[in-house]
């Protein structure tokens, strides 16, 4: 079991058309976590780290037609084609979701433990009293203080990190397998950041669950992720462990992003290293590397043809980039 | 709580006293001179001199104030004086009247909130498609047709076509539903908007998809997070309709020879009956200020947020 992947994600391509426009967020993109394992997914905003993520579990806004192809496999389930009430089981009972700004992911007038043990009792068939134990018992679990207290109280009387506790509690209230955390740091105090993360990290070993980690925020991944995937416009940049990844980038736009991380030596008032340039819009797919305006390897040739994820000179490390794969065969 | 229940109540005590002096200083100002009226109800021709003794009877003379300070201290004590017209005690009237025009609002009020959330829920759960354009239909027909129109097609409908219900008179329940759909058609469909509009919107929010993630479906939604959320929006657009059934009650009450409040408030109007118009005035604005004083409280209990701020 532990070696069969949890999640199994293999050239997904999401399309979203609305009335006026199409747009395809998601272009291609593979990669699997296993079970006790968490995979950050990084990438800027509108890379399309969070309609990947989203799409195949329904979780669209109103008004968009989703399109999806490929195959993403949920403990060897294909979610691509399933019926949403189908669909619609899975959330919260095999997948549990963290988002990222918990002033406004909780309902402002309903109680936090009515909130939780809604949870319970529809995943668990547990009795409203039942329920409300096991409320309790996660709020516990998430570290908050004066628990009994809180449950009573409404989601504007805690404070932002508490808030996510919260939202983590529900998270985990139907005891999912596997835990999608949409930038669960981003909106929050930096003091706060590192403790929700070490929470996240404590409760997804304990419970040996997988997690998927959005973020953009090389910080998190190092503290946190064992493998990486990095997205540019739609699409995988580069994708490998941690480790590797970060101390070794061999792609150019994961060695900008690193690069463009302040460092401790900087001296006081120098200029922030950024990458040149803006990410492409998501109108029609590019015909070749989307990184090539804005990237300091480009030659001709880039803008030819798609760049394939090939294995780079570490076997667990892929690699889309004809110039830095020169001479190697597609994975 | 205490804290909030007490201002509020202040408020409303400097709030109806201010509109006590308004619906005094209105009527006194009315043109025309109520003694010659008088004088002539009682059937007499009426002589300079005849006219001059009703205005010493009942106290036109008086310096204004002096008037204002008599009628309100006998109104605090619950007597509105005599009625120029027929003679008899004012409150005695009211006491029956205002039975017959509570009965008219408080159907009416349950009425409207009951199909105004019907339409509401339908629009938003199937939105955009039929029954939520049926709805916005039926709320756009609601709101524009005059209520003396919808009162006389009711009457037309029910009573003289089908003959399923009496046409007038205040007998028992079934004399009631008629009255009660005509004042409720407005507030009806002007709530559904109200809740349309609050659904959709509340289903937008981020919570929502929270929601959604947790694995509830649609209707749960919709009836768990968005409908606690809309509520004391509701309440206070409930509040605003109930207040206006007041003057509804004006033009439903003689369509239906009711003899409630705006029934006897018109015929006040009509023959200067001072005292009369007065009491109806002052017993509306105490209608309106008391509703508000409940919608305030409402709110309070439906929304924590403007709870905390109060406790």
């Amino acid at each position: 079991m532990r070696d069969e992947a949890l999640l199994n994600v293999s050239n997904l391509t999401v399309n979203l058309l609305t009335a006026k426009s199409a747009v395809r967020p998601v272009d291609g993109v593979s990669y699997s976590v296993r079970q006790g394992e968490c995979l950050a997914i990084v990438g800027e905003s509108g890379s399309g780290k969070t309609v990947m993520n989203f799409a195949p579990l329904g979780l669209m806004p109103t008004g968009v037609t989703t399109m999806l192809s490929g195959s993403v496999k949920l403990e060897g389930r294909e979610l691509i084609g399933l019926p949403e009430p189908e669909i619609q089981k899975l959330r919260g009972k095999s997948v549990g979701f963290i988002f990222q700004d918990p002033m406004s992911a909780l309902n402002p007038v309903r109680r936090i433990g009515r909130q939780i043990a809604e949870m319970a009792e529809l995943h668990l068939n547990m009795t409203p009293r039942a329920a409300e134990a096991r409320a309790l018992e996660l709020v516990k679990l998430v570290g908050i203080s004066d628990p009994v207290a809180r449950l009573r109280q409404y989601p504007h009387e805690l404070s932002g990190g508490l808030r996510q506790r919260i939202v983590i509690a529900i998270a985990l209230a139907g005891e999912p397998k596997l835990l999608i955390a949409d930038e669960p740091t981003t909106a929050l105090d930096v003091t706060v950041q590192a403790q929700i993360l070490r929470l996240l990290k404590d409760v997804q070993r304990r419970l040996d669950m997988a997690m998927v980690l959005i973020t953009h925020d090389m910080g998190v991944v190092a503290g946190a992720a064992d493998n990486i995937v990095v997205m540019y416009a739609a699409r995988a940049a580069e994708c490998g462990p941690v480790d590797k990844v970060l101390v070794s980038p061999r792609h150019p736009y994961t060695r900008g992003l690193i690069n463009a991380i302040p460092r401790r030596e900087d001296p006081i008032g120098s200029e922030f290293r950024g990458l040149p340039g803006i990410p492409p819009t998501l109108g029609a797919p590019i015909k070749g590397c989307a990184l090539a305006p804005r990237c300091e390897l480009a030659v001709p040739a880039c803008s030819n043809s798609r760049p394939p994820l090939v294995r780079s000179d570490d076997s667990s490390v892929l690699v889309a980039c004809p110039v830095v794969n020169q001479g190697k065969a597609a994975a | 709580m205490i804290h909030f229940i007490s201002k509020r109540l202040k408020h409303s005590l400097v709030l109806l006293f201010m509109a006590s002096l308004v619906c005094f200083t209105l009527v006194v100002s009315a043109p025309g001179n109520v003694a010659v009226l008088i004088a002539e109800l009682r059937g007499a021709v009426a002589t300079p001199g005849y006219v001059e003794q009703v205005a010493e009877e009942i106290g036109l003379h008086k310096p204004l104030l002096m008037r204002y300070v008599d009628w309100l201290g006998d109104a605090v004590r619950g007597d509105f004086g005599i009625s120029y017209r027929t003679g008899t005690d004012v409150s005695a009237d009211l006491a029956n009247r205002m039975f017959v025009t509570g009965t008219l609002i408080v159907g009416s009020a349950a009425i409207a909130t009951l199909i105004s959330l019907a339409l509401g829920f339908l629009g938003a759960f199937w939105p955009y498609k039929l029954p939520d354009r049926v709805s916005r239909g039926l709320a756009l027909l609601g709101a524009s047709t005059p209520t003396f129109f919808v009162g006389a097609l009711m009457i037309y409908g029910f009573s003289v076509t089908f003959q399923l219900l009496p046409s007038f008179g205040f007998n028992g329940p079934k004399s009631w539903i008629l009255p009660w759909l005509t004042v409720a058609v407005l507030p009806a469909a002007v709530l559904s908007r109200v809740v349309r509009v609050g659904l959709e919107e509340a289903m937008t929010s981020p919570f929502v998809l929270t929601a959604k993630s947790k694995g509830l479906g649609r209707t749960a939604i919709l009836f768990r997070e968005a409908l606690p959320n809309i509520t004391p929006l509701f309440i206070n657009a409930l509040g605003t309709q109930v207040g206006l059934m007041t003057a509804t009650a004006i033009i439903v009450e003689p369509l239906f020879a009711w003899q409630g409040l705006g029934d006897y408030f018109l015929a006040g109007v009509r023959f200067r009956d001072f005292m009369v118009v007065q009491a109806c005035l002052l017993i509306f604005l105490t209608f309106f200020i008391v509703v508000n004083l409940i919608v305030d409280l409402a709110v309070l209990l439906t929304d924590p947020r403007i709870r905390r701020q109060w406790s």
